[in-house]
């Protein structure tokens, strides 16, 4: 199933599909490893504020903007 | 006595300030970088005769204009031109932690790569190539453990004779690439304040990639007409 990462549940593998925005966002994710295929990790989320997530071995706190425009894969267990 | 200028750069939690504990004995003068709440650690060691001023840079993941971090390790890269860099690599997070050395090597800093956390990678059953890493880079690499200080006087070693030896280091790209790079390199070279400032290639580089920061330069140095030419 598709939905943002800001939806996606905590401690669950899930794969990146897409990131919605501009060539910015798109290359600072990149940078951070959020790059299309690649696994992460919700570690820490909730309704609003910033999640933490996991990528690439590091764990990173994006903002809900950019977690509603990051879409990934979630297989249900 | 010689007296060289080291910067130590890395993603964060690679272990750097653990390196720089141990370089330089743990005595260390702190500030801030010049108008921003970054702190800016340096400090001192000698061996083999030659003077190490060693400059403690932000953790960044890469050398982008995007954060205050990014852009003060990147000023201090480009602008200061220190002697050596050392690009401390965690050595169990090696495709992530390559993206910055590559960086690094593009802006043509004289790279010494340490391989960090090697016993970490160890215990994940990772064999590294050390030699053939080297090889591929074209700098020197040295595998380190800091938590137990091992590998810190092959560091010392590699970071003395890189700076004799200067850099020779650099990537090379697709064909079509390189040509481009070459054209908008051709273009720079007319500014000669631009030369003495900055690495060419890297600059056309940054142009490709539509590097903000550097635009604005071009735009500042009036390149911009000319450029829209190569570019299109």
């Amino acid at each position: 199933m598709r939905m943002p990462l800001g939806l996606a549940p905590e401690d669950r593998m899930v794969r990146v599909v897409e990131v919605r925005g501009g060539r910015g966002l798109i290359r600072r994710l990149s940078e951070l490893g959020f790059l299309k295929g690649e696994w992460v990790r919700v570690l820490k989320s909730g309704p609003s504020g910033p999640a933490l997530v996991e990528v690439k071995g590091s764990r990173i706190a994006l903002g809900r903007g950019v977690l509603m425009r990051i879409i990934v894969e979630c297989v249900p267990p | 006595m010689k007296e060289i200028e080291v910067a130590l750069i890395g993603n964060p939690n690679v272990g750097k300030s653990l390196i720089f504990n141990n370089l330089t004995g743990g005595r260390a003068h702190v500030g801030n970088w010049p108008g921003k709440t970054v702190e800016k650690k340096e400090g001192r060691c000698i061996h083999k005769g030659v003077m190490m001023r060693i400059i403690d840079l932000p953790g960044v993941y890469s050398l982008t204009a995007a954060s205050i971090d990014e852009l003060i390790a990147r000023n201090y890269i480009v602008e200061e031109r220190p002697d050596v860099v050392v690009d401390i690599v965690d050595a169990s997070n090696l495709e992530r932690n390559l993206y910055l050395t590559l960086q690094l090597l593009e802006l043509e800093a004289n790279l010494v790569v340490a391989l960090n956390k090697s016993d970490i990678a160890e215990g994940l059953r990772y064999e590294i190539d050390v030699k053939g890493l080297s090889e591929l880079l074209g700098v020197p690499v040295v595998p380190t453990i800091a938590t137990v200080k091992v590998g810190m006087e092959e560091l010392k070693d590699a970071i003395v004779e890189a700076s004799k030896r200067g850099v020779k280091a650099r990537v090379r790209y697709r064909e079509d690439i390189e040509e481009l790079i070459e054209g908008i390199g051709d273009i720079l070279r007319r500014d000669e304040g631009l030369i003495k400032k900055y690495p060419i290639r890297w600059l056309a580089i940054k142009i490709i990639e539509g590097d903000e920061e550097v635009m604005r330069l071009i735009e500042e140095r009036g390149l911009m007409g000319e450029l829209r030419e190569v570019i299109g």
